[in-house]
């Protein structure tokens, strides 16, 4: 079976500096990884290489989805295929509505995929449903994308543009970072409601208390621009209890 | 000065009146300013002064020719302008009552029937509207010179109630030698209170109108001004306004058209309350040329006037705005804001701000800034995240930079018309070939 996605001896770069040195990684369907690892380890960069964003320049390996190869593809082309990144850092769009946002998202994948647009009416019953598990009101929906709101809410509209996009490969970047424990609890169960056979996963994280939520299946600890060791759900509280010193020179 | 620097020529006019006679004296001695006057340093009138123009007619009547060729923009160079729509589709569709001046010359069966409590009049056969129409005419401009003298239609508005039904002047004319000069009087007796529209959809030569406006006491104009020329056309207006105690202009301008455009509005706070009001947006492609100037004399205390001014400039367009904000000597009391932002979409894009304040009271909020930026590329990554493909992502955040300015308009009506023209523009504007862009934003006053 083909995987989702398949990470195959990443090199990349920010500003000429080598800052991914090798990532091998496969996400099957149905499958969560988490990625542990400290600050600096290359965490955000992976995030960012695999959405496609400027500046972040591959150098060498592969990004496959579904067996083919990504890197040539733009970000939209990317998000079109499958891909999301729930950002560590949420952008503020002012002037920017949230529901023509969240349309305008929805409709490019529809496009794309031969289906026919959205009606108006439709989509915001629709978002109003998924919002209201995630505690997003109305005035929320109708403010700018993320413009006035509080830490906890940008995720959790993270995690509402997610559940409508319903992607194939979600890509988690920090999203327990800036949470406290109510709002983590809503956000994981969120990210939870959108565990599927047919998607994979891969949250990235600094602490084991969002994998406490979110329970992987596989755990990846990220050092110094490599995987230096992979295991199963209790490597997480492994690292937990005895950090990442000297995880650097296991591999 | 160089013959060329007094294109058009009106030698040959048949021109009468003494105040009519004195501005060709004027303009024959001034003509078009030199690159050496201050006021026109950001904007060169080579374009215009090299054209081979022919004034309109003064006072003409229309002839069938002229509504032959009625329409927007349909000379044969009438370039990306094609996406602004019709105005006077546009009146039908807001249910404005619609005046056409084609080629400069009014259509006499559309003064017809004018909204009640509007009266029309004509300025060439009325020595105290001419008498007042000099006085409001800015000081100094070319425009005020040259299309006093030529007014190839002159028209005396007279608004003394409450008027629901917006007016649209609708300037068309498909003769690329011509230039015309359309003046137009308005006068808000008090406590009147109405909404006029200006929209340019010609390609003549040179399109120069000449506004004046009076609003008396506790009036209050809507002022809409669409400037939608062709792409061989230059546009120089000169607008002037003088407002009574309690008196609100608001002015909304929307400019995209022409090679060269110069909206230019002196506005006088003649009377303590008097409210100005002045938003602008440009949008720039190609080498065209947009330029916002106003001055504003606060004459006397406790007036307000705020203006917000947005331009969009892609490929090697340049944007100009000049605010210039007289406060006087006892004028307390006075609040004057003004704040312009200009996004370029392309590297070879060129935008100037020369916000201006000269103040000489002592107790006053005065307050002005300047940016020019480009997209921002973490926004847009965060757009193209979702899929959104770059162009539309491109052209969601150039109209959210738009918004604030076009929300700011009161008339309801009329937002959804700019809105549309926006985007028709930004539908047109190869938005999607651009590669390069950084978050990079920088002052420039």
């Amino acid at each position: 079976m083909t995987p989702l996605l398949e990470i195959r001896d990443l090199h990349a770069t920010v500003a000429d500096q080598p800052i991914l040195k090798g990532i091998n990684l496969t996400l099957n369907a149905g499958e969560v990884h988490a990625i542990m690892g400290p600050n600096g380890s290359g965490k955000s960069t992976m995030s960012y290489v695999l959405a496609g964003r400027d500046g972040y320049e591959v150098t060498g390996g592969d990004v496959l989805i579904n067996g083919v190869s990504v890197l040539e593809m733009s970000p939209d082309e990317r998000a079109r295929a499958g891909m999301f990144l729930a950002f560590q850092y949420p952008v503020e769009l002012p002037g920017v509505g949230g529901m023509s946002f969240l349309r305008a998202a929805v409709n490019a994948r529809r496009i794309e995929a031969g289906e026919e647009e959205v009606d108006q009416l439709g989509f915001v019953k629709l978002v109003r449903a998924k919002a209201k598990g995630l505690g997003i009101n109305d005035e929320m929906l109708k403010r700018a994308v993320n413009v006035g709101f509080s830490g906890g809410e940008k995720k959790r509209y993270e995690i509402l543009q997610m559940a409508l996009l319903e992607p194939a490969i979600a890509v988690l970047d920090e999203t327990d970072s800036g949470l406290d424990v109510d709002a983590l609890k809503i956000v994981s169960d969120g990210v939870n409601l959108l565990r599927a056979p047919e998607r994979t996963m891969l949250v990235i994280t600094h602490y084991q208390r969002l994998l406490s939520h979110i329970v992987p299946d596989y755990v990846h600890i990220l050092a110094n621009g490599k995987i230096r060791k992979s295991g199963g759900k209790e490597l997480a509280l492994e690292v937990e209890e005895s950090g990442y010193a000297g995880i650097d020179d296991a591999a | 000065m160089p013959a060329s620097m007094m294109q058009p020529d009106l030698s040959t006019l048949d021109i009468s009146g003494d105040l009519r006679t004195a501005a060709r004296t004027n303009w024959q001695e001034s003509g078009w300013p030199g690159p050496r006057a201050e006021a026109w340093r950001f904007t060169r009138l080579d374009k215009v002064s090299a054209k081979d123009l022919v004034p309109a007619q003064p006072l003409a009547t229309i002839t069938a020719s002229d509504r032959a060729g009625d329409g927007p923009n349909n000379g044969p160079n009438n370039g990306p302008n094609n996406g602004t729509g019709d105005g006077l589709a546009v009146a039908a569709q807001i249910k404005a009552h619609a005046i056409r001046i084609i080629n400069g010359r009014v259509d006499p069966a559309s003064i017809e029937g004018l909204p009640a409590r509007v009266r029309v009049g004509k300025l060439a056969d009325d020595a105290t509207a001419q008498a007042a129409m000099a006085a409001l005419a800015p000081a100094g401009h070319p425009v005020s010179n040259l299309s006093m003298a030529v007014m190839s239609c002159g028209l005396v508005l007279d608004v003394d109630g409450i008027v629901d039904t917006p007016l649209m002047l609708v300037f068309d004319g498909d003769d690329q030698r011509l230039s015309t000069h359309p003046v137009v009087l308005v006068r808000l007796a008090r406590g009147a209170r109405m909404t006029i529209a200006e929209w340019h959809q010609s390609s003549v030569g040179l399109s120069a109108p000449l506004m004046g406006i009076d609003i008396a006491a506790g009036a209050r104009l809507d002022l809409v001004k669409v400037q939608a020329e062709s792409t061989t056309t230059t546009h120089i207006a000169a607008t002037g306004v003088h407002l009574h105690k309690d008196a609100v202009l608001a002015g909304f301008s929307l400019s995209l058209g022409g090679d060269l455009a110069r909206l230019e509005t002196h506005v006088s706070m003649q009377s303590e309350g008097a409210d100005c009001q002045l938003s602008a947006v440009y949008l720039g492609r190609g080498r065209q040329h947009h330029d916002i100037t106003t001055v504003l004399d606060h004459a006397i205390g406790h007036c307000t006037s705020d203006q917000v001014i947005r331009g969009v400039l892609d490929d090697r367009a340049r944007g100009v705005y000049q605010g210039k904000v007289k406060v006087a000597k006892d004028a307390q009391k006075t609040d004057g804001q003004q704040m312009s932002r200009a996004l370029l979409l392309s590297r070879k894009a060129e935008a100037d701000a020369k916000p201006e304040l000269e103040i000489y009271a002592d107790d006053v909020i005065c307050a002005h800034g300047a940016t020019v930026g480009e997209l921002d590329a973490t926004q847009l990554f965060y757009l193209t995240s979702r899929g959104i493909p770059e162009a539309k992502a491109r052209a969601m955040l150039i109209e959210a930079f738009l918004v604030d300015v076009i929300d700011r308009m009161e008339m309801d009506d009329f937002i959804p018309v700019l809105r549309t023209v926006a985007e028709g523009w930004m539908a047109q504007t190869g938005i999607a070939d651009k590669t390069t862009i950084s978050d990079q934003e920088g002052g420039n006053e």
